[in-house]
């Protein structure tokens, strides 16, 4: 899955952000924050084909329900698409 | 049409507060330079030489900027003296940028043209505040030594259509005074948001002149007439009340364990890095002062933090009926007095008469 903005990931007092860099700060209001689930997939997505790999991946590194990962990385990514980030 | 103010975006709010708890450095200043093409005289740092023995290297800049991010550092403002003189001004900003801050510019936007303008366009800044310092050049070539008032306001409109996050300070002098409105005026039709304010520190690490800023009760008048502008009749009648009613407060008894310390972020989570490396809570402090290329960034941030918390204010200003109102703090206090213990007078005169003059407004607007 293409990354389109140039963002950075980073850390600060334990907590991840998405930094904008160059014209992606135009359409951007500032940092993003991500949570723990949404930065173990941020890291997952160029590599990914689609949700499915993603879902999987969670499955294996998160105890959870698959019906509820699905739900949580559709959205995920719909927020995403919708920040055209995606 | 009255632009309102936007406030601080919430994880800004939100990573200062925890930076706080975890000292961490969250948001620095980078005084990239002491040299200005312009000559305000009120200003802290301004000086007309082609090179500045000690002003740090590129290189060095990059290094501190590292560490500070490593510490924590997310938020950096590159400012000077007028950081677009720097010939390698883009070789900082473009590996602060890489290392994933979110950089702003401090600029007086007179330089701010051709391929300065395109490179900003093209790689913009998460924000950049243009000091806009009169109303026509007149005033430009009195205050501040050149006739750049067209080119600014065209660097700010070239900004602003192309959508980068712009904002305008203005400073008030005896100067530029005459222009508040006109001033005014400009960011209304340009869509800026601009902040003014009247109160100049004595620029002390320049010798602390104090001759090039308004009287107390004159830059009370000043910040009054700001309000007038930006403000509805409504919310200034509110404001005015709110003042006012500070009157009413009973003093309580004053005691020396009141005294306060600093209030705001300088050395708790942001930090100011002087041309010549010194690091400082704030730019307008004469101290306390670490020294983070000699010390490494994070011993250096460590003990800023811990004399910064030796600070106090002084304990009069703590009960005063019109703490809510007076902008003073520790800064104003070392600058005014040398201390940061003593009551500032100036503070003290120049709030007075902001009350008083905000309620005479408010009267005379309720006559009609």
């Amino acid at each position: 899955m293409k990354i389109k903005k140039r963002m950075i990931k980073r850390q600060i007092g334990g907590e991840t952000f998405l930094v904008p860099l160059g014209k992606a700060v135009y359409d951007s209001n500032g940092l993003y924050f991500l949570t723990e689930v949404g930065a173990f997939i941020w890291d997952l997505l160029p590599q990914a084909e689609d949700e499915d790999q993603i879902v999987a991946a969670v499955l294996d590194a998160y105890d959870a329900e698959e019906a509820t990962v699905r739900a949580d990385v559709a959205e995920f990514v719909e927020k995403l698409r919708g920040l055209e980030i995606l | 049409m009255k632009t309102p103010a936007r406030s601080e975006p919430i994880l800004a709010t939100h990573l200062h507060a925890r930076g706080a708890r975890l000292g961490l450095p969250i948001a620095g200043n980078f005084e990239l330079t002491a040299r200005c093409n312009f000559s305000c005289p009120m200003c802290y740092v301004h000086k007309k030489d082609a090179a500045v023995p000690g002003e740090l290297t590129a290189e060095q800049w990059i290094s501190l900027a590292g560490q500070a991010r490593d510490a924590g550092m997310i938020f950096a403002l590159l400012t000077g003296g007028e950081p677009f003189v720097r010939k390698d001004f883009w070789e900082i900003y473009g590996a602060m940028q890489e290392m994933g801050l979110m950089v702003s510019i401090n600029s007086n936007g007179s330089l701010i043209h051709g391929k300065t303008l395109e490179r900003l366009l093209a790689d913009p800044p998460f924000r950049i505040n243009i000091s806009l310092y009169g109303g026509c050049e007149e005033t430009y070539r009195s205050m501040c030594g050149q006739a750049s008032f067209a080119s600014v306001v065209e660097a700010i409109r070239a900004l602003k259509e192309a959508g980068v996050d712009t904002r305008l300070n203005v400073s008030i002098t005896p100067y530029n005074l005459q222009d508040l409105d006109r001033i005014w005026e400009i960011s209304q039709e340009l869509g800026v948001h601009a902040k003014a304010t009247s109160y100049m520190y004595p620029p002390v690490r320049v010798g602390g002149d104090t001759a090039h800023r308004l009287s107390p009760e004159e830059a009370a008048k000043a910040a009054v007439r700001w309000d007038m502008l930006r403000f509805t009749p409504e919310v200034f009648a509110h404001r005015a009340k709110a003042l006012k009613s500070c009157e009413a407060v009973e003093l309580r008894e004053c005691a020396a364990d009141l005294s306060e310390g600093v209030s705001c972020r300088a050395g708790s989570t942001s930090f100011w890095l002087c041309w010549d490396g010194r690091m400082l809570p704030c730019g307008m402090m004469p101290g306390p002062e670490v020294r983070p290329l000699e010390q490494g960034f994070a011993q250096a941030w460590e003990q800023l933090r811990r004399e910064t918390a030796q600070i106090r204010t002084p304990p009069q200003c703590a009960v005063c009926p019109s703490r809510q109102v007076c902008s003073t703090c520790a800064a104003v206090c070392v600058t005014e007095t040398g201390r940061t213990d003593r009551v500032p007078e100036y503070a003290c005169r120049m709030t007075a008469e902001t009350i008083r003059e905000s309620w005479r407004v408010y009267q005379e607007r309720r006559k009609g």
